[in-house]
């Protein structure tokens, strides 16, 4: 999962990002509006946080030029003020939540999963195919009931897939949300993290929830229940 | 009240129609006295010349034999032959008294008969009034003459009835005061109306300012006299340094609340990421953290307050309450997307609330928040306009959650109950509410819903009411 964070206090963004990273997802930081929107506008993130009072541009004509643009990715405001001005005119610019600062992670991580699983179509805080089902806010897997262990990568891999049933995802793609920028691309390290999984998902070979499309990438073709 | 004070109150209209009323009364008053005056004056000059010429008539009739006067011819005057015709002719000396008198006044007698005997100077007029014996007034002329023989010195007197110039006199007063009356009428009247019209430019300011305190309008418009267009501009400035401050007052704490928040959001984050590492310091870091969490409290608390703080006498705006409460309801439904709440919405079109438009989003959006946030899918949210003159308004917000048990009511109704005194996790939305609404002169009830849940109810009444 790739994250946009756009916050101009340096301390807080070194929080967020550390603290976001931490939990697997992919950070990218811009420190004003103007590189924000270059970054929202750039490239493919799966969600971003817009903290209101930006330099350059401010936080709202941010989010209104990003829609503008055409990203429909899910957006959390960051507001100082607190007040509903802010946050209705945050919201009606295109935001989808807000969070008002100070803020614990934990409601930042809880918030953004809620608007992940909402963007991918989900609205129950688990994602159920068949015996399949992935808690996203506490990052696990149950295959028929039982926990498998996931590593972070592989977990990573798996949520995005499963976000996008049914969609072929690329492996550019997927290197994108699953990994930093500096990342060697051609690496064939994301089919081991495939194969992994299959393996742990469906050791029988029964399910056979992840495809492989030639030449264009991996599906996830197991139907929600 | 003294009586300075009441004096002060009387208005400029008051003021302009008493002075100008007394000065009116004034002028008429002497203008009727100097004409009532002169006509007097002539009235009884005039009756003096005529007697005069009696006289002279008298004079060139009058021969004298032995002492006693006869008249050859007759008199030219016929009132002189008629018995009590008002007009007599006497003639006398000083030393003798009477010597003649004519035919009308046989049956006429003075009231002091001395006045024949009063010396008059050859040549001379000598003019007075006197009393008959009936106690009627008469005009008396004497004319003192030296005879043909050059040594007898008569007096030639006419006395007449001064009745008929009295009732002319009369006449004439009663006339003259009825037209300076209604002269008088005439001129207040007129004067009543441009009155009206000079001042009609203040009542149009009043007017003026009473729209802009209701927020119908932002600034004395218009064309004013130019007298009054100093005033105007001075008065449209200060509303705009006015509004201006307020912003700029906003923008502040605005400013101040950022950047005080932001390092608070910077100490929680270290707070968690020492909490994490340092297991062993996890009291200590548990108490830094509670009260970083109080602080935050109480600035989020303080700036909200400060931000709102007298709005009732501020100028006051009209602001809509159907559009705001709709931009608030859809930012909740964007939030509260997963929840699937059922909305019942009853917004009255004319439901209008005075005062700021952030004020009505701050208590519409917290207690709207609470009732997404608290309720189990159903929300309602009713606006309507109360009293039989629209000016309340009534904004009923109800849900189905667990609601507020009694003795936190009460608490969350304390007005300006202080930050640092909420329990812990309670939020600040109600407080706020409870002192914007307080602020605005309004009241908030916390009670059960029908829904099953609370139920807020809040009552404006409109600034225009009072003033």
């Amino acid at each position: 999962m790739r994250l946009l964070v756009v916050e101009d206090e340096s301390l807080l963004r070194e929080q967020l990002q550390q603290g976001l990273a931490k939990q697997g997802y992919v950070v990218d930081v811009a420190e004003d509006g103007k590189s924000g929107l270059y970054y929202a506008t750039e490239y493919d993130f799966d969600a971003a946080i817009i903290d209101l009072g930006l330099p350059e541009i401010d936080g709202i004509s941010l989010i209104q030029q990003v829609r503008a643009a055409g990203k429909e990715y899910p957006i959390l405001i960051l507001t100082a003020r607190g007040d509903w001005q802010d946050k209705v005119a945050g919201l009606d610019a295109g935001a989808d939540d807000y969070v008002v600062k100070p803020f614990q992670l934990e409601e930042i991580l809880a918030r953004l999963n809620a608007l992940l699983r909402r963007a991918a179509g989900f609205a129950k805080p688990k994602l159920e195919f068949g015996q399949l089902s992935l808690d996203i806010t506490a990052k696990r897997l149950l295959v028929d009931e039982e926990a498998v262990d996931l590593t972070a990568y592989e977990y990573k891999m798996l949520e995005y897939l499963m976000l996008h049933p049914g969609q072929v995802i690329s492996k550019t793609e997927l290197t994108e949300h699953l990994y930093a920028q500096d990342y060697d691309r051609d690496s064939n390290v994301l089919e081991v993290f495939v194969r992994r999984l299959r393996q742990k998902l469906d050791p029988d070979q029964t399910l056979k929830p992840i495809e492989t499309v030639r030449g264009q990438g991996y599906r996830f073709s197991l139907e929600e229940s | 009240m003294t009586t300075s004070e009441e004096s002060s109150n009387y208005s400029i209209q008051t003021r302009l129609v008493i002075s100008f009323s007394i000065l009116l009364f004034v002028f008429l008053g002497l203008t009727g006295v100097v004409l009532d005056r002169a006509f007097r004056n002539s009235v009884e000059a005039g009756a003096a010349e005529r007697l005069q010429v009696q006289i002279y008539l008298l004079l060139g009739a009058a021969e004298v034999s032995d002492g006693e006067f006869y008249f050859l011819e007759d008199l030219r005057e016929p009132k002189f032959s008629q018995l009590n015709s008002g007009l007599y002719g006497f003639i006398s000396r000083p030393s003798l008294g009477e010597l003649w008198r004519s035919d009308s006044a046989l049956a006429f007698s003075l009231a002091d008969p001395q006045v024949l005997r009063q010396p008059v100077q050859v040549g001379e007029t000598q003019s007075s009034k006197t009393l008959s014996a009936e106690g009627d007034e008469y005009f008396v002329l004497s004319y003192g003459i030296l005879w043909e023989d050059g040594i007898s010195e008569y007096s030639f007197t006419v006395i007449e009835d001064a009745a008929p110039y009295y009732s002319e006199i009369s006449n004439f007063r009663t006339s003259l005061w009825s037209w300076l009356g209604g002269v008088a009428l005439l001129l207040l009247l007129i004067q009543f109306f441009l009155m009206r019209w000079g001042l009609s430019p203040l009542h149009r300011m009043a007017r003026d300012l009473k729209q802009i305190e209701s927020g119908e309008k932002n600034q004395l418009a218009g064309n004013y006299p130019q007298e009054l267009q100093r005033v105007t501009n001075n008065l449209n400035v200060l509303i705009e340094t006015e509004r201006k401050q307020q912003a700029r007052y906003r923008t502040t704490l605005g400013d101040l609340a950022h950047s005080l928040k932001t390092p608070l959001a910077v100490i929680a984050g270290t707070m968690q990421t020492l909490s994490s590492s340092k297991a062993d310091d996890k009291e200590q870091l548990d108490a830094v953290d509670e009260q970083l969490a109080r602080m935050n409290q109480i600035v989020s608390y303080q700036l909200q307050r400060a931000v709102q703080t007298n709005n009732r006498s501020s100028l006051a705006r009209q602001v809509q309450v159907k559009p705001v409460a709709e931009k608030v309801l859809d930012a909740l439904a964007k939030v509260y997307r997963d929840k699937s709440v059922s909305l019942v919405k009853l917004l009255d079109e004319d439901a209008v609330f005075y005062g700021d438009e952030r004020d009505l989003l701050e208590v519409l959006g917290n207690v709207l928040d609470n009732a997404f946030k608290y309720g189990r899918g159903e929300v309602s949210i009713r606006a309507s306009v109360e009293n039989h003159d629209s000016s309340g308004l009534q904004i009923v917000i109800e849900d189905n959650g667990p609601g507020i048990s009694i003795e936190k009511q009460e608490y969350v109704l304390q007005r300006g109950a202080r930050a640092d005194t909420l329990v812990q996790g309670q939020g600040i939305g109600l407080a706020v509410v409870t002192d914007i609404v307080g602020s605005y002169g309004g009241t908030i009830e916390v009670g059960s819903s029908n829904l099953g849940g609370a139920k807020i109810t809040m009552r404006f009444v409109s600034t225009r009411q009072g003033s």
